[in-house]
């Protein structure tokens, strides 16, 4: 135990102390802020007032889908950007000075993993707490406590979710090349399929499809609900419970699959099934890998 | 006598090539054992395998009493050996003191014990001025210094050195050389030495010269130095036509290289005789006594390769 809590702690302050990576797991996160500011905010806006009055509180709520997306974002980079350490030390041969003292493959991977698990959850309260100022700066209200726990509950399933998906991936790459382009397009495509970059329902019904159907976004789905709730209520009290749902649907708030709306706990069954059959496959993998 | 490595007929096979092909030796406890080849000899993998870091494909190495399993992680062979790889692992953003005491911690020692292990490497290896440095800002030197403390953090009784001066400057090679050494006599740990400085070679006790997975030649420096390699004279003539009649009036062979006459000497002792006979013709002369260079370049040679 001792050994591979200071093989975490090492995996931990190696990440933290290179910058640059630092920096490049949350480049998909920054390139999101900057979308949001330009035009994203504005086209969510517009959209809105075509059904109801423009208020401040209308501000806050599209703020709040804003940071729901950065928030299950910031969990898939941040993790991924930590299993670059794994990735380094197999193609630098770090893993060979590891492997002569007592310790198996097994436990340097679980270290990995938690440094990964730790990383993602410290970036990801860090990201919290700056989204609440930011909320609150913007006019908005801090988190109810009860939402508050909510949202740590969902951003640490978030985390694990991200943490075992990553990885999966990492599991077939070993070189810092391939990591490296495996990074770009993870940050690439994570956008688009959380629907952050553009909203669920400005895309064609398969591009909907496929990202009801990826896992991850369903962390989405739920912080964004959390987030919104209060908001929504206000924003949208005069107005016809059919376009407050048609507004749910193309803002990817709720999912609509076959006609039927997915509720929270059918998301939370995604998540952790995902999060079950991904673990089974990747210790499977791991130890075709190293037979 | 006490074997620290036992290896009998082991065989690493990578498809249908032979890494190492059915080689045995034993390493005595306490000695310096330096394992010689040309790149792509077989001296990595070996090495790989007693480290536990690859997996043979048949023989038996037994170390320190252990037998190398294939089949589990080795922790009893592990906690007795240390490992100074070819090239510098440690964490470049981590200070020396930090990359060590993390690795020491893989070992299981309790706090008290890492503390007293790492003064007493640091002593050893004069860490006192690099440990608060990180690790990527050190000189070749001084990384070497750090990853033989890295080696050494849990007091191992066998430590394997794969090429540990390569790309040193001397005096840098000296240093490292005096403490191993130190540290070898003071705690009669064994040393095993992969390197291509044979004046490192020189020094063990036992030498194996490798050569396309197989055992060459064995022995100590001065048994090999005796078979494979030879003491010669160079000579400066006052004269060099009365010099060159001289040796073929004797016939004596010789080489000649910028007006320096080389002849070999069956001994060093022959060089006096010889002296003595033509000192008249002679301006200069130098003995040079055979090396482990020659003794390479000729079990090399003799196998066709050099």
């Amino acid at each position: 135990m001792e050994a591979l809590i200071s093989l975490v702690q090492r995996n931990s302050k190696v990440f933290r102390r290179d910058k640059t990576q630092v920096f490049f797991s949350l480049l998909s996160v920054i390139i999101v802020i900057v979308l949001y500011a330009v035009f994203l905010q504005k086209m969510q806006v517009d959209a809105i007032e075509r059904i109801t009055v423009a208020t401040p509180e209308l501000i806050t709520m599209v703020n709040e889908w804003l940071v729901a997306g950065l928030l299950s974002m910031i969990a898939v980079t941040t993790t991924l950007g930590a299993y670059g350490i794994a990735i380094k030390d197999q193609e630098t041969k770090a893993q060979a000075d590891f492997l002569t003292a007592p310790l198996s493959r097994a436990t340097i991977q679980m270290s990995y993993v938690l440094n990964a698990l730790i990383i993602g959850s410290i970036f990801s309260f860090i990201a919290l707490i700056g989204c609440e100022i930011f909320i609150v700066a913007t006019g908005g209200k801090l988190l109810s406590l009860g939402h508050f726990v909510q949202v740590l509950g969902i951003l640490f399933l978030s985390v694990l979710l991200a943490s075992v998906f990553n990885l999966f991936l990492s599991l077939f790459v070993s070189t810092q090349n391939a990591f490296s382009t495996l990074g770009t397009i993870v940050g690439t495509v994570l956008g688009f399929l959380c629907g952050v970059y553009v909203p669920l329902g400005a895309l064609p019904g398969f591009a909907q499809n496929l990202i009801m159907y990826f896992p991850i976004s369903h962390t989405t789905v739920l912080l964004r609900n959390t987030f919104m709730e209060s908001s929504i209520t206000n924003v949208f009290k005069d107005v016809p419970a059919s376009y407050v749902e048609d507004y749910k649907i193309n803002f990817g708030i709720v999912y609509e699959l076959q006609g039927n709306i997915l509720s929270t706990s059918t998301s939370i069954i995604v998540i952790v099934g995902t999060i079950l059959v991904l673990a089974i496959v990747s210790i499977l993998l791991f130890k075709r890998k190293y037979k | 006598m006490t074997f620290a490595i036992k290896v009998e007929n082991l065989c690493k096979q990578y498809g249908v090539h032979n890494a190492v092909n059915g080689i045995s030796f034993t390493v005595e406890q306490g000695t310096l054992f330096a394992f010689l080849g040309a790149n792509g000899a077989g001296k990595s993998t070996t090495i790989e395998i007693l480290c536990t870091l690859l997996k043979k494909s048949s023989g038996n190495v037994t170390i320190n009493g252990f037998k190398l399993d294939v089949s589990n992680d080795n922790a009893d062979i592990r906690k007795s050996i240390g490992v100074v790889f070819q090239q510098s692992l440690l964490d470049t953003r981590l200070t020396v003191r930090e990359n060590i005491l993390h690795r020491g911690r893989t070992y299981g020692l309790s706090k008290t014990q890492l503390a007293e292990n790492y003064q007493f490497v640091s002593s050893y290896l004069h860490l006192d001025d690099i440990e608060k440095q990180k690790y990527g800002t050190l000189s070749g030197g001084q990384k070497r210094r750090a990853d033989i403390a890295r080696a050494l953090i849990h007091r191992p009784t066998i430590l394997f050195l794969d090429e540990p001066t390569t790309g040193l400057d001397p005096q840098t090679r000296q240093f490292v050389w005096q403490a191993i050494k130190q540290l070898q006599q003071e705690t009669n740990m064994t040393v095993f030495l992969t390197t291509h400085y044979m004046e490192e070679a020189a020094v063990a006790h036992q030498v194996i010269v490798l050569k396309q997975g197989k055992i060459v030649a064995q022995g100590t420096p001065d048994a090999l130095k005796t078979k494979y390699a030879y003491d010669s004279m160079a000579l400066v003539f006052n004269n060099n036509i009365d010099g060159v009649k001289w040796l073929e009036d004797h016939e004596i062979s010789y080489t000649v290289k910028q007006e320096i006459y080389t002849i070999r000497l069956d001994s060093t002792l022959q060089a006096l005789l010889l002296l003595k006979k033509a000192e008249p013709l002679i301006a200069s002369f130098e003995v040079i006594k055979g090396t482990m260079d020659d003794v390479f370049l000729h079990i090399m040679a003799e196998e066709g390769v050099a």
